[in-house]
């Protein structure tokens, strides 16, 4: 017999149920109990599944553990009996711990009844040690629960034969869980970025990052309050070749070594994106490499596969991406096939928005963090904002588009007519008031996507996702509806080359053949065009 | 031998050789489509030159004047393609270019190179003549300026013969650049001639909005 492990959800309640009171019989949780466990986004259910057997369930386990806890418990394991004997209690037990890693846990917990030797022979050679004895815990039999923990291993180092690791990352870890082994595989990439205001250049290998190099012109428009398209090309230009020797020494790979080269070409700001594509262009045919060109938005997306845990992103997912230059919600069900634009802004971007009210309210550019540190003791209620396109009439036709200028015009007239009034502007109640109504409005429409779509994942992406309450927001607006939440660390979130690479080493591990050397640079390349 | 690049104007491409002059020249006269025809128009070059990209010594790139973005393309290919093939770079002024071509041709003289900057303006370099090794002698400019404006603009205008073009040839660009280092001469810096500055102006402030 074999199984396939999946993750566990509503829809496995009743064979779930149906196993836990065979199992545990007057112990047993009620399906109220099994249910809410089941939907909530801090726990990991999962079930084997027998393999050409679909719906046969022979086994589940579930961890609970909020992300950034540091801790973790095993909630319950049950295997059948007829599939017991098997491995399947230990290989249930080694996913769970692996995710508990992968939540930032550093100790997994367990109780298990004193009258089951066997269970407990299991659990001390996974690591796990007894710590305490509650007595009488199992009623009505008075039974003592063993209390067992285990200290989750450091993570291994990087594999033999991997390039040495340097620079702005720290080692992967390889998870417990899954055996998964990365970082001698798949194809090696070097991507190029040069969308807007960031050269960056990133080298991967397969999901696995290698470096990740990035040089902004952030500073230079500071005094502008806002990006300058052609202070960013000029920039792009002096920074590319310096930013290429970076990465390859951060990756410790050389030129000849590569399997392919990717860039993005669209959408962005056109002479900015010019950059790139003509550089990638001449670079690949100096190399004899196959290039391909991506789509910025998806490189969003595909920023997620190269988290340092190897958990592989769960599709189809919803995925957010706000920045300066984007507000879009998709519907990603294939990395290299199936991305859908469900939504985005009609007038500014989130990130624009924020820029924009830093201004009026006197604080610097970039407006994002500016605003974040003012809100620090602001009252978020304080002040009502609009939150665009929420009306009911506007939800029929823009249920999943965003609008952010009526909002930054609102906070300019509330604080105008305090200024002329001679009163005092509260800086810190507007900002945190105003970064209130971007991350419900954000994190509404998102969630709404995730529920009309029966879509239970969220990824986000974009520069703004730094911004602190709009991370927290979509921790809270998550949890309670369900819904797991994923966010690249931020060194990939915001735009980056090492994104574009790792959907370059999609594309060429799903076949996909070379972009060729025609394309062009498209400012307004839709985010269905994956491949340029 | 070099492969040279140039896209002050259109896109032009060569692979060029000091004895052998121009073993292949490819034009694309779009001056719109810089990034999208660059790297079949290498690739295209170097494959019917029959020349090895180890057998080249350097990329030639003009560095304009020229409208930015379409010369940035040529540059970012340029810097790109010799980093790539572990090669040097060398600049040359994309006015020298043509100078040097029209000066190769056999003329003689004060030369005013006129190119299109967009705009309604035009680039313009002034030429005395060329020294004895034929390397085009460059008297004033680049400079940038209103067509009414060049009489006024370039000193000694009417001593000038008048050249006004909209194609600078990168193979001109890549002899011109086998010249220079023959002859030890200083090649352009690593500045783009843009002339002008991004157009951008200091806000005044938030404007009101009641």
């Amino acid at each position: 017999m074999s199984w396939q492990l999946r993750r566990a959800s509503v829809a496995d309640l009743e064979p779930i149920m149906e196993l836990e009171t065979g199992t545990f019989g007057d112990d047993a949780w009620s399906s109220d109990a099994m249910r809410s466990d089941l939907a909530n986004a801090q726990c990991y259910y999962l079930v084997a599944e027998r393999v050409g057997f679909p719906g046969v369930i022979d086994g589940y386990a579930g961890l609970f553990a909020p992300q950034g806890a540091h801790e973790g418990d095993i909630q319950t394991i049950a295997v059948a009996e007829g599939a017991r004997r098997g491995g399947l209690g230990r290989t249930l037990m080694q996913a769970l711990i692996g995710e508990a890693r992968k939540r930032g846990a550093d100790e997994v917990f367990l109780e298990v009844r004193a009258d089951n030797p066997g269970a407990q022979h299991l659990y001390e050679t996974l690591g796990f040690e007894e710590i305490a004895v509650r007595v009488a815990y199992y009623q009505p039999d008075g039974v003592d629960a063993i209390v067992m923990r285990l200290r989750i291993p450091e993570p291994q180092t990087q594999p033999a034969g991997a390039p040495e690791l340097k620079g702005s990352r720290s080692d992967p870890a390889t998870p417990a869980s899954t055996g998964r082994f990365f970082g001698t595989t798949g194809p090696l990439v070097l991507g190029i970025e040069t969308s807007c205001d960031e050269t960056g250049v990133g080298i991967v290998r397969g999901t696995t990052l290698l470096a990740n190099v990035i040089a902004s012109s952030m500073e230079e428009h500071a005094r502008y309050g806002g990006v300058v398209p052609e202070i960013a090309a000029r920039a792009h230009l002096e920074a590319l070749t310096p930013t290429f020797t970076a990465a390859l020494a951060e990756a410790g790979v050389t030129l000849q070594e590569l399997d392919a080269i990717a860039v993005t070409s669209g959408p962005g700001l056109s002479g900015a994106l010019m950059v790139g594509v003509g550089a990638a262009k001449a670079l690949a045919v100096a190399l004899d490499k196959p290039l391909y060109a991506v789509n910025h938005l998806v490189g969003h997306v595909g920023a997620d596969v190269l988290r340092e845990d190897g958990s592989a992103i769960e599709l189809p997912t919803i995925a957010l991406l706000v920045s300066g230059g984007h507000t879009s919600l998709l519907l990603v069900r294939d990395l290299v096939s199936d991305v859908h634009l469900l939504g985005e802004t009609i007038d500014d971007a989130a990130g624009e928005a924020f820029d924009k009210v830093a201004r009026l309210l006197g604080l610097p550019y970039p407006g994002g963090p500016e605003i974040d540190r003012a809100a620090v003791g602001g009252d978020q209620k304080a002040i009502r904002f609009p939150r665009g396109l929420s009306l009911p009439k506007d939800m029929e036709k823009h249920r999943y588009d965003f609008s952010f200028s009526g909002l930054k015009t609102a906070v300019a007239r509330w604080v105008e007519q305090r200024r002329d009034s001679g009163e005092e502007v509260p800086i810190a109640d507007v900002a945190a008031s105003f970064r209130e109504a971007v991350a419900d409005v954000l994190l509404t429409k998102a969630v709404a996507a995730c529920l009309d779509l029966g879509v239970p994942r969220l990824l986000l992406g974009g520069g703004v996702v730094a911004n602190s309450r709009i991370r927290t927001s979509a921790a809270e607006r998550c949890a309670e509806a369900g819904i797991e939440l994923r966010i690249p660390p931020l060194s990939l979130c915001t735009d980056n080359g090492a994104m574009i690479a790792a959907i370059g080493a999609q594309l060429i591990e799903a076949g996909h053949e070379p972009s060729g050397l025609s394309f062009g640079a498209d400012s307004t390349l839709p985010v269905t065009v994956i491949q340029g | 031998m070099l492969l040279a690049i140039d896209t002050s104007a259109g896109t032009s491409v060569a692979v060029v050789d000091r004895d052998r002059g121009a073993i292949v020249e490819l034009g694309e006269e779009d001056t719109r489509r810089h990034a999208e025809v660059i790297g079949e128009m290498i690739q295209l070059a170097l494959d019917r030159s029959g020349v090895a990209i180890s057998e080249l010594s350097g990329v030639a790139v003009g560095m304009g004047p020229g409208p930015f973005t379409g010369l940035r393309v040529g540059i970012a290919a340029a810097q790109a393609f010799a980093f790539g093939a572990g090669k040097p770079v060398v600049r040359v002024v994309s006015h020298d270019g043509i100078a040097w071509g029209h000066y190769a041709a056999g003329e003689r003289g004060p030369l005013l190179v006129v190119t299109d900057a967009r705009r309604r303006e035009v680039y313009w370099t002034a030429y005395s003549g060329v020294d004895t090794e034929g390397l085009p002698l460059r008297a004033q400019g680049p400079g940038l300026s209103r067509p009414d404006d060049l009489p006024a603009a370039v000193d000694g205008y009417s001593g000038y013969s008048r050249l006004d073009v909209s194609e600078v040839s990168a193979a001109s660009i890549g002899l011109l650049a086998e010249g220079l280092y023959l002859h030890k001469r200083e090649f352009a810096g690593p500045e783009p001639l843009y002339l002008r500055s991004p157009d951008v102006t200091l806000s005044a402030g938030p404007k009101r909005v009641s």
